[in-house]
């Protein structure tokens, strides 16, 4: 410890990268809110300045204009060697980008999906029913959005068991900042993608429906995306959905397997499980911070900052403030302001994919309460969560067969 | 009573016409298709406004008593 505080605000030295007891991130994460309005974190190289409180975390993601994407996450400051796409442009050129991808995530767009995603997810539960019991995470919240992937994409919902090893693999290594750890499982995967990318291009679908045929075909100022940026898409967006839904459905599902009240409210009324999604997206957030690196000295809110600084936009923290959300620990399906979550974050940036995950996450609740309304978490389990970005290894569930 | 739309501030989180789908529409991006407007509220939905206006996470949507004068 060399100094207590940095640029006046107070020097933190939590560990947000560690494996943990499940919420365990949420009570540290809450702590050092109500330190300080803003904290200087000295565990990474760089360091963070964390935004915390709701206010400031909105503005935050408001300054697109200075602050970019150049740091993604304020945990892992170093990632320029693994490029993402839309997530590592700014300005005119992210949105150019973004609304190329933007009208294959848009609701009417998703909405297209729903016939499909709801057959597949019947077929999913329906395969786990008779066994009475299952892993939660690994049998099916992680199988469920990885054959939504492989559709969006158009390709076989049959690759998925294979497609998933990399994925998670990959995954894995680039959450622990060791890119180079898998080598093989990306080059796995870019090699699948080349495929998929080459065949569109020799077997063009409708553009408006298909968007490997739309990525192939699009032009920005005139420009074709070349096949790297295109195979750098598909990735980045295996990369954003998979372990993201698959965390979510982890934490809800835990909720809900512990809150006999809040499950029965969702079978009694499946018209409220919109609403719960949105709950537990604000109370359960998974991405809990994103980072920005500072491109002009700027004073904010009182903090002056300098060109290269990482700033910490802390999502969790904002969504559990309870100046901005009253009794933030609960979970309450008639919270009147809980549309303004920022569990997706906000700004340009903001995920891409919400209208899928909300989509799936919405099916999933539905139609797994149709079939196995009653369940439990396996007694004597005991639950952890992963840092850097919240999940779950495991979540043991059994029901009466 | 008058609904503005902020275009710069608007994101796409469709939260709006999610809570207001007589007030409001979505376009082919997941964008509020009012974006960049400002009009008078039709009579009786100004509840589905206000709702609009608490449901954007960025702050995009204003009910305003009068139509600003730039409008
Ligand atoms: C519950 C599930 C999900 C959560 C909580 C989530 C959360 C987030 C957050 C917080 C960001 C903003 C990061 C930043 O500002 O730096 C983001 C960006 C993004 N998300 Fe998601 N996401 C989810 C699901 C998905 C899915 C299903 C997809 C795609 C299939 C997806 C694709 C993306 C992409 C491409 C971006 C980058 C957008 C850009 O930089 O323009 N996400 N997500
Ligand atoms: S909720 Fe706000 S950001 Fe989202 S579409 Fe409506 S106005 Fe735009």
């Amino acid at each position: 410890m060399t100094e207590t505080t940095h640029r006046g605000c107070p020097v933190a030295h939590t560990d947000f990268t560690g494996t943990a007891p499940l919420y365990e991130h949420y009570k540290m994460l809450d702590n050092d809110r109500e330190q300080a309005r803003f904290l200087f974190n000295d565990t990474t190289d760089r360091g963070f300045f964390m935004l915390q409180r709701y206010d400031d975390v909105r503005d935050g993601f408001q300054q697109h204009d200075t602050w970019t994407t150049a740091v993604r996450s304020a945990l892992r400051p170093n990632t320029a060697s693994d490029p993402l796409l839309p997530q590592d442009l700014n300005g005119q050129e992210h949105v150019k980008l973004r609304r190329i991808l933007n009208q294959f995530f848009a609701p009417a767009a998703v909405r297209r999906m729903e016939p499909m995603a709801q057959q597949r997810c019947i077929e999913l539960i329906e395969e786990l029913k008779p066994a009475g019991s299952c892993d939660f995470v690994a049998e099916f919240a992680i199988r469920y959005p990885t054959d939504m992937f492989l559709a969006l994409l158009g390709l076989p919902v049959s690759d998925g068991e294979q497609f998933l090893e990399w994925s998670d693999e990959y995954f894995s290594a680039l959450l622990a900042g060791d890119p180079a750890g898998a080598t093989t499982a990306k080059a796995s995967i870019m090699n699948y993608f080349d495929e998929a990318v080459n065949e569109r291009r020799a077997n063009p679908r409708d553009p408006k429906e298909d968007m490997v045929t739309r990525l192939v075909q699009a032009r920005i100022d005139d420009v074709p995306l070349t096949q790297d940026e295109i195979l750098t898409i598909c990735l980045t967006l295996m990369l954003a959905g998979l372990d993201t839904t698959r965390s979510a459905l982890g934490f809800i599902y835990t909720h809900l397997a512990q809150h006999d009240a809040d499950r029965q409210a969702i079978i009694d009324d499946p018209t409220l499980i919109p609403k719960a999604v949105e709950e537990f997206l604000r109370l359960y957030p998974l991405v809990f911070q994103a980072g920005r690196e500072v491109q002009e000295p700027q004073e904010f809110n009182g903090v002056e900052l300098e060109k290269g600084d990482v700033v910490w936009l802390g999502i969790a923290q904002a969504n559990r403030d309870p100046r901005k959300f009253d009794n933030p620990d609960e979970f309450d399906v008639n919270r009147p302001n809980v549309n303004q979550h920022i569990a997706f974050g906000g700004g340009p940036h903001r995920c891409l994919g919400m209208h899928l995950a909300r989509l799936e996450l919405k099916i999933v609740l539905e139609e797994w309460h149709k079939r196995i309304p009653e369940y439990r978490i396996t007694p004597g389990t005991e639950l952890r969560e992963r840092g850097v970005q919240l999940s779950m290894a495991a979540l043991p569930l059994e029901w009466e067969v | 009573m008058f609904i503005s739309i902020d275009a710069d501030k608007c994101m796409g989180h469709g939260r709006c016409y999610a809570v207001a789908p007589d007030l409001l529409s979505d376009d082919d991006e997941g964008f509020v298709a009012q974006r960049g407007q400002c009009w008078e509220i039709p009579e009786g939905l100004l509840g589905q406004a206000e709702e609009a206006a608490d449901a954007c996470p960025e702050g995009a949507i204003a009910v305003l008593e009068t139509a600003p004068s730039n409008a």
